[in-house]
Parts: structure tokens; C-alpha cells; sequence
């Protein structure tokens, strides 16, 4: 499959869950991963889950303008870095994100998340 | 400190940078002046809205441009390009979500690393909210940081004036400047039940004579 295809679909399979069921995400983790949130670091599943369903916020909405992707390693591995907006509840204004994935494939054909930088872009 | 798109003024006017948790009501605050919600402008690539307020003293006008956030704190602190040049602060906390208050320490911290010696009033906001899980007796932070502390209520305008005349005063080095003439304000959406906070305000001075805890900042459970 075309690595730009398979970076879409994961994007849209990862803000579609944290925007209805941010819970849901924990699927994408394992015990390696690393997760930097505006500039706070988490590792592991439970860690980065724990902050990810914590943000006081209940729904909110990811607007994605760009995915970049490139394969990464001799593994079959990709980065992909995405740009966008996002709306959240009782604010008028939306903040402009960005967001760097390092995906590493599973044996079972699927990724999971290694790397996952997240910024708001503001100055 | 106005936005290069904001009409600037030829009377005082101070920067003041309003921190605070996610929904602890900055926004709606800022909203009750309704000159300053008219001519408010929003910067993108800071990500604010700076709210010109204008108070009527014995002494003349006094601007506050106010500066409030786009919800950018919900996900972690917030940029030293917010703080810089602020030259006047609010604190703000929900006397109704305890968390809320824990976090004032580190809101102080982050805004003093910037912003070294302005005036800061601490707001416990929603006082008019019958379930209040901070009590005004437990708020002792102001004491050991020299701030001054009010109770507020956005949404029924209770106290709205009082941040501004404190800032006010300070900023001008006059602790007599009062205000001659009140601002449009938002009409209030709630009533508050002022015999219970007249209570409140009671229990204030009374705290204010005990003396502080023996604890650290993080010591509130």
C-alpha cells in the first residue's frame, strides 16, 4: 500500500477517536512509546493515555490541513507530520496544531505509535 | 500593551495578563465590559484576544488591555510571549472546582518568572454557585504571596470593579484613586445570594487574622 494512503488513513483513524473517544487511542501505544505534549514527556501506554483522557476538555474537533510522510528504517516504519486546526468547546477561536508521528509496524500488519510530538503553534 | 491592529490611546493604559485554569470563567469576566467586547481584537499567531477595557477615575481614564488566551492553557502553560511587557495580572480560580485553586501556585510561579513585581489580585470566581468546594477561609495563598484576593461572580457582576480599582491604585501609586463612573456592564445572568457571601467576606477578615498554615503550596487537599 502507498505509504501517503496509509498516513491518511491513520491520521483519519486518530483524530476521528480522539475527537469522539479519546480513550480509544490506547489501541495505538505500546510500553516503548513516547508521547511529548506541548512540551511535557510521557512513555508508556497507561502514561500517555492517562494524559491524553485527562485534558479538560470533553469533545473537540481536528480540522487537518496537511499530512507529510516518509518511510523510516530498514523496518518498514514511517513518519508522518501533520498540521491543522482544532475547535474545542466554548471557544471562539481555533488553535492552530502540529503533530509528528513515528509509526513502527506490529506482526499483525498493523502500526502502532513509537514517537508522538504534539504543539499548539502560536508564539 | 495594544495589538499593532488596536487603536492605541492618549491616557494610561497597562497590559494585564489574566491567567488561570481552563474554565474558571477569564473569558466570560472579560466579556461583562461591553466597550471592551466591542472594540476586542484576536491575533492569530499569538493566539489572543486583547479586550480594551477603560475605567473612569478622579484622576481621568485608565485603559487595561486585557489579554486573554483562546483555551491554549488547557494543554499545558502558557508562552512567555503571552507574559512579556505585562505590567498588571489576574489570577483566576473556580471556587467550585478545587483543582482549580492547587493550580494557582504554578500560574503564580510561571507569570512572576516573566513578569517580576507587578500587581496581582487572586479571583475566586463563582461564588454565586451554591456547591462551593474551595471556601474563603481555605484561601490562603494571596497572604503568602502578598496579593490581594477577591470573590467574584462573572456572571452577576458581584465585585467585577473591585480587580480593576486594585490595579488601578497600584499602578498609579495612589491608593485614594476611586472610580467616578461605572463601565457598561453585561447585565447579570445570575443572582447572588448576597447574605450568604456577606458570610463569606466575613469569614475572609477572620482567616486574614489567623495565622498561615503551617504547609507549602501544595498542601491544599
Amino acid at each position: 500500500m502507498d505509504p501517503d494512503n496509509v498516513a491518511r488513513a491513520f491520521v483519519d483513524h486518530y483524530y476521528s477517536t480522539f475527537d469522539a473517544n479519546r480513550a480509544g487511542l490506547a489501541n495505538l501505544y505500546q510500553e516503548s512509546s513516547m508521547l511529548n505534549f506541548e512540551g511535557q514527556k510521557y512513555q508508556g501506554t497507561q502514561s500517555i493515555c492517562g494524559k491524553l483522557t485527562s485534558l479538560p476538555f470533553q469533545q473537540c474537533n481536528h480540522q487537518i490541513n496537511t499530512v507529510d510522510c516518509q518511510p523510516s528504517g530498514p523496518a518498514g516504519g514511517m513518519v508522518v507530520f501533520v498540521s491543522g486546526n482544532l475547535a474545542l468547546p466554548g471557544e471562539q477561536h481555533p488553535l492552530k496544531f502540529s503533530q509528528m508521528f513515528h509509526l513502527i509496524p506490529t506482526p499483525q500488519g498493523s502500526f502502532y505509535v513509537q514517537n508522538d510530538i504534539f504543539r499548539l503553534n502560536y508564539a | 500593551m495594544a495589538l499593532p491592529n488596536q487603536q492605541t490611546v492618549d491616557y494610561p493604559s497597562f497590559k494585564l495578563v489574566i491567567v488561570g485554569d481552563g474554565g474558571t470563567g477569564k473569558t466570560t469576566f472579560v466579556k461583562r465590559h461591553l466597550t471592551g467586547e466591542f472594540e476586542k481584537k484576536y491575533e492569530p499567531t499569538i493566539g489572543v484576544e486583547v479586550h480594551p477595557l477603560d475605567f473612569f477615575t478622579n484622576c481621568g481614564k485608565i485603559r487595561f488591555y486585557c489579554w486573554d488566551t483562546a483555551g491554549q492553557e488547557k494543554f499545558g502553560g502558557l508562552r512567555d510571549g503571552y507574559y512579556i511587557h505585562g505590567q498588571c495580572a489576574i489570577i483566576m480560580f473556580d471556587v467550585t472546582a478545587r483543582l482549580t485553586y492547587k493550580n494557582v501556585p504554578t500560574w503564580h510561579r510561571d507569570l512572576c518568572r516573566v513578569c517580576e513585581n507587578i500587581p496581582i489580585v487572586l479571583c475566586g470566581n463563582k461564588v454565586d454557585v451554591k456547591n462551593r468546594q474551595v471556601k474563603a477561609k481555605q484561601v490562603t495563598f494571596h497572604r503568602k504571596k502578598n496579593l490581594q484576593y477577591y470573590e467574584i461572580s462573572a456572571k452577576s457582576n458581584y465585585n467585577f470593579e473591585k480587580p480593576y480599582l486594585y490595579l488601578a491604585r497600584k499602578l498609579a501609586g495612589d491608593a485614594n484613586l476611586h472610580f467616578v463612573e461605572s463601565p457598561a456592564l453585561a447585565p447579570p445572568e445570575v443572582q447572588i445570594d448576597l447574605a450568604a457571601q456577606q458570610m463569606h467576606e466575613q469569614e475572609l477578615l477572620q482567616a486574614a487574622a489567623q495565622p498561615l498554615p503551617d504547609d507549602d503550596d501544595e498542601a491544599f487537599e
